[in-house]
């Protein structure tokens, strides 16, 4: 019994160790507190970490520049918690955020089943929620408190089809067979849904692969050589899982799999894909996202390596950059930190210039009545020799899109 | 046909690197009955350590899971010796609840400690088998998993011959079955539950190793493994090395086969169904002697 006791102690002791690092100093009592709510331990951890480097730049940058001028130059300050690798932790985190201390607006938390439960706990306690996820439902529920600023899914995938079908005819390779593989998150089931239900259909595509798997996936031979024997003209691609997304890209390579792939979200433009499968087998695969840099934000995007060491800036540091100006801005705007007073600056915004403004494509940041950015639409990104750039539109592209060998 | 025998042989493949990360853990319980929840952790750190290897000295991958059973060896030693063996032996049912916190405890700690120090950042191996296969006639064998499965074969292979050749085997086997009588024996049975720990931890690790060379490496790895470790060695009979090899290929056997009669989305739900039926038909599980009766 003793020795479990002293066992116990000595957990303890670690775990307070361990905690102890997360203590940072106490804010000055004028400071304004935003919540970034994302995965910083398991599965999605690397993404809320791409997440909270494009925060902590946005915050830094404001705070050099002088502040907050409206509240007399009050500092931001980011208060992160984990989202850990389920909706309940998600839920838990936003609930602990939010009661601790008083949060003017929060942002989170990349995966749309995260969001989901996030927002409901912000829209509760009546804080401003920005988010990036691209399920259709975040914005479903007749929310006040929610922002979305990037395209939904179902737009985004009558906007990729658009994008790829003309890309196909410029080409002179018309798509007239579809695949669909990839897992059953949230915002990759939204995109499927209207591609299967309406919109293949009516550009005359066939779909002749339609596999979904729940997340990890055992092994990816069976759906590549479905791939290999049906070879669609494109494949619509959404495994935001690591490990399963790769398993597939290197079953592709083994097999020989020529169709061209097209992917749904920015978890296939992460720099760790360059390192696991090579650049080679990436050439040319392509993604549709919400945002991506652009032409113009060379700057932004070299200040970011500099920073933080990652070889290019991609969707989620770039998204959560924005939010954080755009909070600010809208705390500008309402000259106070009331998280009420911030939402409705947020529901009558109109920015088209600015850092915020401009980490979205059209750089117009105006939301409708149910807390969707007016006009927003995806970009897509392509792989070429290892780094993906943004190819559509060209008004904003900073490379010409590569056609498939 | 043809796509019969791919699914098959792409199954067994799978179910190689399963076989070796199951007979650890298989091991651990058979000599200990200790239920490590840790072990996909182990199996984790083992990926890391290859990687670092390959990155670093700019050793294969395959040597490198050879090379990571020393060190995982001496780890897990001194895990038993520093935590485990606090909570092993005495009264066994208060024993048991403490066991189980303890590898819940220590599976927490290491994922967290691991994110922390080497980030969330995934990581992998470029290795040029990783996306090269062998042609069959019209099958084809991934390289990668086709040299995994042969290693893991032989390290297999070298365990029960361990066990059941050598005099400190047959002690560990003696220690298993009895502890009091081989105490009585001269058996020094602590040794043989930290020899039974060292050595379940240095194999998930080499089985680590292995899945390194196709599958890549981050802090929640353990994760997509864990809950398919554990119904391997129920499945084989608990405890039984054999059985939880046996158990391991059968996962994998299933889990590809499912693919033929039902969608991607239920990929494991055949799993959990031969699962269920070996519990129902042979509760010992395939290779187990009845213990007890509940």
């Amino acid at each position: 019994m003793r020795s479990l006791a002293r066992m116990l102690a000595v957990s303890l002791a670690l775990l307070l160790a361990v905690g102890s690092v997360y203590v940072r100093p106490a804010p000055a009592a004028d400071d304004v507190k935003i919540a970034l709510v994302a995965p910083l331990s398991g599965r999605w951890a690397r993404q809320g970490q791409l997440k909270k480097m494009g925060a902590d730049m946005a915050i830094e940058e404001i705070n050099a520049q002088g502040g907050i001028k409206a509240l007399g130059g009050a500092k931001l300050v980011l208060r992160e918690a984990d989202a850990g690798d389920s909706v309940e932790k998600a839920v838990s985190a936003a609930q602990r955020v939010l009661t601790r201390e008083k949060i003017s607006a929060g942002i989170g938390s990349w995966l749309s089943s995260f969001t989901l439960g996030v927002t409901e706990v912000a829209e509760r306690l009546q804080v401003p929620w920005l988010s990036l996820s691209y399920a259709d439902s975040i914005t479903e529920r007749g929310f006040k408190y929610t922002f979305q600023t990037s395209p939904v899914s179902s737009l985004q995938a009558e906007q990729a089809l658009e994008l790829v079908t003309d890309l196909a005819k410029k080409n002179k390779r018309p798509i007239k067979k579809a695949a669909i593989v990839g897992d059953n998150t949230a915002a990759s089931m939204f995109f499927y849904k209207p591609l299967r239900e309406k919109l293949l259909a009516a550009k005359g595509i066939e779909l002749v692969v339609d596999d979904v798997w729940t997340p990890p996936l055992a092994d990816a031979t069976a759906i590549v050589q479905k791939l290999r024997s049906a070879q669609p003209d494109i494949v619509f691609y959404g495994a935001t899982n690591f490990p399963d997304s790769i398993q597939v890209l290197q079953k592709v390579k083994e097999f020989g799999v020529k169709s061209p792939i097209q992917g749904v979200g920015a978890w296939l433009v992460t720099p760790e894909y360059v390192k696991t499968v090579g650049k080679e087998t990436l050439d040319n695969i392509q993604t549709v996202v919400a945002t991506h840099p652009m032409k113009g934000q060379e700057e932004l995007v070299k200040k970011f390596v500099q920073r933080t060491g990652e070889p290019f800036m991609t969707q989620d540091p770039l998204c959560t950059y924005g939010h954080v100006w755009l909070i600010k801005e809208a705390i500008e705007q309402a000259k106070s930190a009331d998280p009420k007073a911030i939402r409705d600056a947020l529901a009558k915004i109109d920015l088209q210039s600015g850092p915020a403004a401009n980490s979205f494509y059209p750089p117009r940041i105006k939301f409708d009545e149910r807390g969707r950015r007016i006009g927003a639409i995806p970009l897509i990104v392509q792989w070429q020799g290892g780094e993906p750039f943004t190819v559509v539109p060209t008004a904003v592209a900073t490379r010409p899109v590569a056609s498939h060998k | 046909m043809a796509e019969l025998v791919q699914y098959v042989a792409t199954g067994l493949l799978v179910g190689g690197v399963y076989a070796l990360m199951s007979i650890g853990l298989a091991l651990i319980f058979g000599v200990m009955r200790v239920v490590n929840f840790a072990q996909g952790d182990f199996m984790m750190l083992g990926m890391y350590l290859t990687y670092f290897y390959a990155i670093s000295g700019r050793v294969d991958p395959l040597l490198g899971a050879l090379l990571s059973i020393p060190p995982f060896f001496v780890l897990g030693w001194l895990v038993h010796r520093g935590i485990l063996a606090r909570v092993t032996g005495g009264d066994p049912a208060r024993q048991h609840d403490a066991q189980l916190i303890v590898t819940l405890g220590l599976s927490l700690v290491i994922t967290n400690a691991t994110t922390m120090i080497l980030t969330p950042t995934p990581r992998g191996i470029p290795t040029s088998y990783a996306t090269q296969a062998f042609a069959v006639g019209p099958v084809l064998l991934n390289q990668a998993r086709s040299y995994a499965f042969a290693m893991a074969l032989v390290l297999a292979a070298a365990v029960y011959l361990f066990l059941t050749r050598t005099d400190v085997g047959k002690a560990l086997r003696a220690a298993a079955d009895d502890p009091e009588a081989a105490g009585y024996q001269g058996i020094d049975v602590r040794a043989m539950h930290a020899l039974a720990f060292g050595t379940g931890i240095a194999l998930v690790a080499a089985a680590g190793g292995l899945l390194a060379t196709y599958y890549p490496i981050e802090p929640t790895v353990a994760g997509n493994f864990i809950v398919l470790m554990f119904v391997a060695v129920v499945l084989g009979g608990l405890g039984s090395i054999p059985g939880a090899f046996v158990g391991g290929l059968v996962i994998g056997l299933v889990q590809s086969l499912t693919l033929l009669v039902l969608p991607f989305q239920l990929q494991n739900t055949g799993v959990f169904i031969a699962f269920l039926l070996v519990l129902y038909l042979r509760p010992q599980g395939l290779f187990g002697r009845r213990l007890r009766a509940v």
